[in-house]
This record gives C-alpha cells, structure tokens and sequence, in this order.
C-alpha cells in the first residue's frame, strides 16, 4: 500500500475535520463566559492541524505528481493483516460478551483464540493458561483492587 | 535535603515499597527480556495495580519496572541479537558477537554493572538537581510556563520521529482529544455531541493502553508466521569468560563515568530519549577508545558504554518532569500520568507540597538499583528461560491484563470500548509514521497549557505585548527556534545521506 496516497486522505479528512472546528460554534455548549471562550484552544489546534496536514499533503502530491521513486518508508506493508482485522474481531465480541456471560466465561475463549491466531498448538497447556489465568485474574481484582469483574447475567 | 533524603529512606525501607521494587524488577527484567515487549508495555499495564496501593509503592514499582525494562532489553540482545528495546541495538552488536564467542556471561555481566553504575548515578544527579531547579522554575508565572509548555510541544513534536510536520501533526491530535469533554476553565461540554459518557473525556489508561501497549500486540500477530527464538545461557569451560573480573571492570570504568554524563545531558532534553544517549555515548567511547576496532565484534568497552548511557537516561529523564512538568520521552509521559492518576502533580510543588513522597521515591530509585543488581546478577537463568516463553502463552496474557487494566480504570464497559478505539487509533497512527508517544504528551500536557493560558490571559488583559515582557518567554522562543532549526537541519542531512 503507498502511504503517499493515504497521507493525502488523511490530511484531507483532518483538514475537513478542523475547518468544521473553526467555523461551528456548536461544538460547545454551556459554560460560563470568559476572555478566551471555550473553542479558544480547539481553534489554534485546528488551525495548526490544518497547516501541518497540509504539509504532508503536499509533499506527498508533489512525489506521486514526480512519480518519485517510493522509499522503503512510504510501503505500509499489508501481509498479516488478516490475522489483525480476526483479532480486533475477537475483542470486539469480547467486549459486547463479557456484560452477558461475564469475564469467567468469556475469558478463557478469548485466550485460547488469541493463542491459536499466534500459532499455539499445545492444547494441553494452552486449554490450562486459558482457564488458570482469568481465574488469578478476576480473583486478584476481587480481594487485592476491589475490582469486581462483570460476571454472568443472563439469568 | 539531606534531611528529607533520610527521611525518604526510612519511609521506603518498609515491607510495602519493598515488595513492590522486588515485584518491579521481576517484571522489569522479564518484560524487558522478551523480544517485542517492551518496559513502556510493562508499566503501562501494571498502571491499574498501582491505583489502590499507597503512591510510594505505586510509583517505586513503576519506577523499578521502567529500570529494569530497560535493562532486561539488553538480554535479549547480547543472547540472541534482538534488542528487546530499541536503546539495546549497540548492546546486541558487541554483546551477541561475544555470546558467538562463548562470552555470553561476560557480556551479561558488563551489561548490568555498566546499567547499574549508569542508572545510580543518573538518580543522584537527579536527587540533587531537581530540587534546586523547582527552586528556579517556581519563578515561573503563568504567562512563562505558557511559552515553557509551548517550547516543549514544539521539542517533543520535531525531535521525536523521522519528520517533523509528522511528531506536531501528531502532539496537536493529543491536543484535540485532550480537550473532549468539560472544559476545567469554563464548565463547557465540547465535542461531546450529545454523548453524556463523553463528559468526563477520554478515561487515560484505557487510552494509554491502546495507544502504546496494543499496537505491539497487533505487530506480533502480523508477525506470528516468524519463527521464535529461545533464550539460552551456555557457560565456557573457561571460567574468566562467564564474568567481568575486577581489573576489567576498572579498565573500562572511565568510559562508564562518561557514557553515563552523556546519558543523564541526553535524557534530561524532552524528545532525544535512551536511544540517542545509547548512540552518543557509543560513538565517543569509539572515538576515544585504544582500541576502536574491536567496536561492533565483541568490545566489552562497546557494551558499557551503551549500557550506562540508555540506562543513564531513566533518572534524568524525571528532571524535566519532576521540576517543569514536561515529560521528555513516551516513559516519561506514561510516568507522570501515573503520578497524577495518585494524586500528585509533578512540578516544581511537588517538592513543597509532598516533600516525603518525592524523596521516598528518590530513595527507592537507589534501592532500585541495588535490587537489579542483587536480582538479575542471581537469576540470569531464569530470566532468559521465562523470556523464552512462546508468543502464543505471552500475547493472551496481555491482552486479558489489558482489558481487565481498562475496566479497573472506571469498573464500566465503556472504558474497554476507550482501549478499542485507540488501539486502532494508535496502531494506525504507526502505519502513517505518526507518533503515538508525542500524541500522549500532547494529551497529558494540554489541560496545563489551557489553565495558564487562561490565567495569562487575565494577567495581561488587552495589553498582549506584556506576553513578551519577561526574558524567560524570549529565551524559550529562541530556544524553540533554535531546536527546531536543528532537528530539522539534521534530518535534512539524515535524508541526503540516505
């Protein structure tokens, strides 16, 4: 993937995104008046953020306009990304499971799939860290952190 | 001082701040140890463990964490030539071609004395420099620390990474999502859109999470195809080559004492970190050295030097933090959001207002170093045979910890939704060259910077010129200038070289 022409989406979208800020007063609501007002600092940020966007924009347009060499730098490599899109799939579910079935059921799932997506295939030991782990864990955070995990509330 | 000094000590010397140090270390040298996890990765999720504890033990055991991460960086290096920080490439260079020849021990040996006699020092420099300077900086009105603030965004932003519209483009994000929520100053809600759990802004450690920890667990799966290296020590049959005797230690010992000059100068700048201190210090003891081509093929001077330098760096690195507010690398930024999170706000006060606390902590810095020294020195074996872990036991783990780090923060769900976004958010900040560490300072920094601006602005009235009335804001506009001239005159060398 050529990270020149994602930079110039990039750079469009926050450019989109701080000019919104500059020029919507509705972005703030309430608050007490002061000599600065509450978009003050927003506004300044936006503003650099317009012109720093626009920098890698441009030289971004200015090499692919070249048809400038691609360095090594400007490859987002995509190989494994499969293996990235199933585990921010496997923490999503997690995280819509967990309020449901709680932490001690949901759990040891999400270690085995995580530890067979990294290649593990020592059933024994990885069902064993699967299951020992939550369990240390949500102890831990129940008597030490006064942490209380969410537990199974489907019934 | 010397009283507080003694003070701090007595405080530290208890069964509490004991177990946390030794808990740190531990932790410290494994996660260091293990190639892909770093010490940032280590505090970070350790962070929520410390919240229900006392802040001496908290934050001495982050600390200790943080110390012997990097540390534990260099036994990977030396043993199987994987830097487990990037601060340990030069180590893996002269350590790994000593292991080649059956020196592993030595090599190891060197590694810690030199990191120990770095670190020790770098934290008396810190000890006595730090208060003297909160004596000076708390001069400093609001309208200085606005132009202090300002000088170190612009730092931090152009030195940080490989282009500099990219590290500000990066601190003005931090600075956006910095201001979601109630503003302190004016009560008003901004970019909440209507979302009452947006109020309170982003939660900081489920963001923190996401944005330094999760990505090296996302860059792991990409990589999971690429074959795993265990950590072995194999002993010589020549006893000599498993340790670092005396007279060679003494042999390279000048070079310690400056490698670890160099490294406190280095990490008390915001933005250069231990890898430029690691690559400075490397360079002048080669250029000074008797024997320079031994560098790279196995120089046990080569080893010190970068060592004490990188390690050098972890004490310095709080002057800037502990005495003007601005945390001079990602450890530094994480570090002081932790001493928020436990109530205490680094900066010139702290040294006022929790005088014990500060030199408790200062004094567990030194026992610190003691315990590294003691621990590793003991348990080489150890640590490398639990560093050699399988990647597939490691990552679940950290995910969990991860996820149950994020509900501790807020004991809600939605905070895990928090660790999600930014763990995308920061992962592909890394794609497009942005700089997750810069956008963190730009986050913690932010609130400071709105509240003296506002109290500036009510100093000056309409009269703005009284912005450049004092000295201390033309000194940092130079300054300012100054840095960003040079990084980017730098890079522009670095860029033809290539």
């Amino acid at each position: 993937m050529d990270r020149r022409k994602i930079d110039v989406v990039i750079s469009t979208c926050l450019i989109l995104m701080s000019l919104i800020i500059l020029t919507n007063d509705g972005l703030s609501e309430g608050g007490v008046e002061t000599d600065l007002g509450s978009l003050f600092l927003p506004r300044i940020v936006a503003g650099l953020i317009i012109i720093f966007s626009a920098t890698i924009a441009i030289q971004s347009i200015l090499k692919l306009k070249r048809n400038a060499d691609i360095n090594e730098e400007d490859i987002i490599s995509t190989e494994g990304f499969m293996g990235v899109n199933i585990y921010i799939g496997i923490f999503i579910l997690y995280w819509l499971a967990v309020p449901y079935i709680g932490f001690l059921i949901a759990t040891p799932f999400v270690m085995f799939a995580v530890s067979y997506l990294l290649g593990g295939r020592s059933w024994f030991a990885m069902t064993a860290m699967s299951i020992v782990v939550p369990l240390i864990v949500f102890y831990g955070a129940n008597h030490f952190l006064r942490v209380f995990l969410p537990i199974w509330s489907l019934a | 001082m010397f009283d507080n000094i003694i003070n701090g000590f007595s405080s530290i010397l208890a069964i509490g701040p004991i177990i946390g140090i030794i808990t740190g270390v531990f932790i410290g040298i494994i996660f260091g140890a293990i190639p892909g996890v770093s010490a940032i990765m280590a505090i970070a999720i350790i962070l929520p463990l410390t919240f229900y504890v006392d802040p001496i033990i908290g934050i001495t055991m982050l600390l200790a964490v943080y110390k012997a991460g990097i540390y534990g960086g260099s036994i990977s290096a030396i043993l199987i030539n994987t830097p487990g920080a990037a601060a340990s490439f030069l180590t893996a260079l002269d350590g790994n071609a000593l292991t080649k020849q059956g020196k592993a021990g030595k090599a190891l040996d060197i590694s810690l004395f030199s990191s120990v006699t770095g670190e020790m020092i770098a934290t008396l420099v810190l000890i006595f420099v730090a208060a003297p300077i909160s004596i000076v900086s708390l001069q400093a009105g609001p309208i200085e620390k606005v132009f202090l603030l300002l000088f170190a965004f612009t730092v931090i932003g152009s030195l940080a990474g490989d282009s500099i519209p990219r590290g500000l483009l990066s601190c003005c994000l931090g600075m956006l999502f910095a201001m979601v929520g109630l503003s302190t100053i004016t009560g008003a809600s901004r970019f909440t859109f209507g979302v009452t759990e947006l109020m309170a802004g982003f939660t900081f450690t489920p963001m923190l999470i996401g944005i330094l920890v999760m990505p090296e667990v996302i860059n792991t799966i990409r990589n999971r195809t690429a074959p795993h290296h265990n950590l072995s020590l194999k002993n010589s049959k020549n006893r000599g080559d498993n340790r670092i005797s005396f007279k060679e230690f003494r042999s390279v010992f000048k070079t310690i004492l400056k490698s670890t000059g160099i490294g406190t100068f280095v990490g008390a700048l915001p933005g250069l970190g231990s890898s430029t201190a690691a690559f400075m210090a490397y360079g002048e003891a080669k250029r000074t050295s008797k024997s320079p081509e031994k560098f790279g093929k196995g120089s046990v001077e080569g080893i010190a030097a970068a060592e004490s330098a990188n390690n050098a760096v972890c004490g310095s690195s709080m002057i800037p933090m502990l005495t003007l507010s601005i945390p001079g690398d990602d450890v530094a930024a994480l570090l002081m959001g932790a001493f928020l999170i436990h109530g205490l706000t680094p900066g010139p006060l702290i040294f006022f207002e929790h005088t014990e606390t500060i030199y408790a902590i200062f004094a567990g810095f030194l026992l610190t170093d003691l315990f590294l020294l003691v621990i590793a020195k003991s348990g080489f074996g150890f640590f490398t045979r639990v560093a050699s872990l399988k990647r597939y036991f490691i990552f679940p783990c950290v995910t969990i910890f991860a996820f149950a780090g994020a509900f501790t923060a807020g004991q809600n769900m939605n905070d895990v939704l928090i660790l999600i976004v930014f763990t995308i958010i920061g992962y592909g900040m890394r794609l497009v060259g942005l700089n997750p560490a810069v956008f963190i300072i730009g986050f913690i920094l932010t609130p400071f910077l709105e509240q003296n601006l506002d109290q500036s602005i009510a100093i000056v009235g309409t009269d703005y010129h009284l912005f450049f009335a004092s000295p201390f804001s033309w000194v940092f506009i130079a300054l300012t200038l100054f840095f960003v001239y040079t990084s980017a005159r730098s890079k522009k060398k670095r860029a033809k070289q290539i």
